[in-house]
């Protein structure tokens, strides 16, 4: 193995491998999605029940309403404006308040609201809405609260909001993207254009060719891992162990990128692969979304302890003992994987020589 | 245009796709991948706020609203009620005082202990809050001097709502007719590479004779594939002649755009360069379906609309032709005008 031709490897991918389609894609996709997952589903997945209104005149509800923390609040410039966003679902419930509402309320007069209620909104969401309404409307014509809540929490766990719960799948998007695709595209390309059989004949080993690409993935994979961390603002304390973690889940998707590369023929193929078990990869993200379902099945894919770790000390202030286990767990699948591609190499090594 | 040469393409593409072990056991896999994750998410949606109720003396109000997004479950002691929070079968506690119902007659102040978990979010903390709030307006007698006129909107849906993995089907199934699309874009660009689509035009194959062809393999594909995951998840049970026929569409528009993509790139990995967008952009819609409210008018320009809206009307709501004739007859419209501008453009660059 010689690190010199490795490095001229290294430098020819980067410098003709830069401007493929797969590469760019590798890093403006994480960058996207991490946008608008962040901006957009963090508010899409939230529970709160949301609320649309209409007012007719100047009252403090619509105010109160924007402002509340326990649900949605949005205003609409009119009640048909209201309808609409109530018909497509964008609020669960939507009131037009009348010009003088708050007068009326305040002189104890009675005064008439149309509420709209989207059909899909959930049971739940229509009892915390109207309570909610109607405590904002009694506390602006002044009624005295008859009861005080004394409020006791049991237990130790955690509510996780929905920014977080999405980190983990924003990250493994940058990690494994391009630790995968950017190796395997690269040398699926080069077994179609059979420059993999003319580089077979030069004095470079498979093993230094691979090794090359899969350094590829390693750092666009490591790049983009601490860019969106560092975007997320979810870096946390233990820097050099973060970065650690992010190496060696860039190690595994790229050493299974090479995989991946290999075995597959064509592009063609490679995408079809990723259609069909790209969802595997993600798994354990989704696992981590919803608390509901078990965490234990988390554990089953291997992509967990790339995350795990990573969301384990930027989250939750971890530290190399916290997350020691996983960190074991993934080098060995890394050993494991780094062989399977030292026999896939000497395979294809002898498989070039006979061609 | 002979009959028995487009069948015999036809048949070559299909075994090729299926000699490929690997390429055929990879398709099958994105299928039965995407039915274990349909039967792996929640078949139910819970409707209801579970609440503990500790009451030595039960108040009327409480009895009276229970159901319709609130579930009350009376126990026996204040330490069950903990229990039961800190477990997770309700999603808080609340204590009554014995004489909850003297000092609300009489106007004096309540005290209510409200148990929550520690991971209980902020928001439904302050939802129970409010509720119990407005219960204790009510039992006090303080009348909410509103008369508030109520119209649903859309079918309503309560305690029949249409789980999250139900909202998915015409997601997957749309996303496996539109991952055809590179499929049969890359079958031709691969044609073309190779220059056996030239090769096959100098035998008795004629242009529209190919374009036939392939289009028939690209619509097997990808109505095959769909059809097959929609069936197995029980999509098929509502409307199945609307769901099959919105799926045959959608094949046939995927094909059209393949051809357009085929067209635009000079190799595999072009076409692929060209299509990745091309899939993300007609996927829009459905998010649509999947959170509903996110998407404005504006996504009715992009064709996959009428595709998903169908499939998800017909299968979640069990729309019938009369309600969705519009959106049938526009995709049709779109069919026609993207094979036939992906037939132009590809002959173009064909001959």
């Amino acid at each position: 193995m010689s690190l010199r031709r490795v490095g001229i490897l290294l430098s020819k991918e980067f410098r003709h491998g830069s401007k493929s389609f797969i590469f760019i894609i590798a890093i403006v996709m994480p960058l996207v999605l991490s946008f608008v997952l962040s901006m957009v589903f963090g508010t899409l997945f939230s529970e709160k029940p949301k609320l649309g209104v209409s007012d007719e005149g100047d009252s403090q509800i619509t105010q109160m309403v924007i402002q509340s923390d326990s649900i949605i609040g949005r205003e609409y410039d009119s009640a048909d404006a209201l309808r609409n966003a109530v018909e497509d679902g964008a609020v669960d419930m939507g009131i037009v308040l009348p010009a003088d509402f708050d007068n009326l309320v305040i002189q104890g007069e009675m005064a008439e609201i149309t509420a709209y209620v989207w059909g899909e909104s959930l049971a739940k969401n229509r009892v915390v809405l109207g309570a909610t309404v109607a405590n904002m409307i009694r506390d602006v014509a002044g009624q005295e609260v008859p009861v005080e809540i004394a409020t006791t929490t049991l237990g130790d766990a955690e509510s996780i909001p929905w920014n977080n719960r999405l980190l983990p799948l924003i990250v493994l998007m940058a990690i494994v993207f391009g630790g995968i695709m950017v190796p395997a595209t690269s040398l699926v390309d080069e077994k179609q254009k059979r420059t993999l059989s003319a580089l077979a004949i030069t004095p470079a080993s498979l093993g230094e060719i691979f090794l090359s690409k899969g350094l590829v993935g390693v750092i666009v994979s490591t790049v983009m891992g601490v860019l969106i961390l560092v975007l997320n603002q979810a870096f946390g304390a233990q820097t050099p162990l973060l970065i650690g973690m992010l190496v060696l889940g860039a190690v595994m998707a790229s050493t299974f990128g090479i995989m991946l590369g290999v075995f597959a023929k064509d592009v063609t193929s490679l995408f079809a692969t990723n259609k069909a078990i790209g969802i595997l990869y993600y798994a354990p993200a989704f696992v981590y979304m919803f608390p509901d379902i078990p965490q234990w099945i988390g554990r089953i894919f291997p992509t967990y302890y790339v995350v795990q770790p990573v969301v384990e000390i930027s989250q939750q202030g971890g530290t190399w003992s916290d997350v020691a286990l996983e960190a074991f767990i993934l080098i060995g699948l890394i050993l494991i994987m780094i062989g399977i591609v030292g026999i896939l190499a000497r395979r294809t090594a002898q498989r070039e020589a006979l061609a | 245009m002979s009959w028995p040469i487009i069948r015999a393409l036809v048949t070559k593409d299909l075994t090729l796709f299926f000699r490929n072990r690997f390429f055929a056991f990879i398709s099958v896999l994105g299928i039965v991948a995407y039915v274990v994750v349909y039967f792996l998410m929640p078949a139910s949606v819970d409707e209801e706020l579970d609440i503990g109720l500790y009451a030595p003396v039960l108040p009327p109000i409480f009895e009276q609203l229970q159901g319709d997004g609130l579930s009350i479950e009376t126990v026996d002691s204040v330490d069950t009620l903990k229990d039961g929070v800190t477990e997770g079968r309700f999603l808080s506690g609340v204590v009554l005082p014995e004489d909850i119902m003297e000092k609300l007659a009489a106007g004096d102040k309540v005290t209510v202990d409200v148990y929550f978990a520690s991971d209980t979010p902020e928001e439904l903390k302050d939802a129970v809050t409010n509720l119990i709030q407005e219960l204790a307006y009510i039992q006090s007698g303080q009348i909410l001097a509103v008369d508030i006129s109520e119209e649903i909107i859309g079918p309503d849906m309560l305690g029949m709502q249409i789980p999250p993995r139900d909202r998915m089907i015409p997601f997957f199934a749309i996303f496996l007719i539109l991952t055809e699309t590179l499929g049969l874009s890359s079958l031709i660009s691969e044609e073309i590479e190779g220059r056996t689509a030239q090769a096959l035009l100098i035998t008795p194959m004629t242009v529209n004779g190919l374009f036939l062809a392939k289009g028939i393999t690209g619509v097997t594909l990808a109505f095959g594939q769909a059809l097959l995951f929609i069936a197995i998840t029980g999509g098929l049970n509502q409307q199945p002649l609307i769901i099959l026929l919105t799926l045959l569409l959608g094949a046939i528009l995927v094909t059209g755009i393949g051809f357009l993509l085929a067209s635009a790139g000079k190799d595999l990995m072009s076409v692929m360069a060209w299509g990745l967008p091309a899939i993300i952009i007609l996927a829009v819609p459905a998010f649509g379906v999947m959170f509903p409210g996110t998407v404005s008018d504006w996504v009715k320009v992009i064709p996959s609309y009428y595709l998903v809206d169908t499939v998800h009307l017909s299968a979640n709501f069990g729309f019938s032709w009369g309600d969705i004739w519009q959106n049938l007859l526009i995709l049709l419209g779109f069919d026609i005008a993207f094979v036939l501008l992906g037939i132009i453009v590809l002959r173009r660059k064909l001959t």
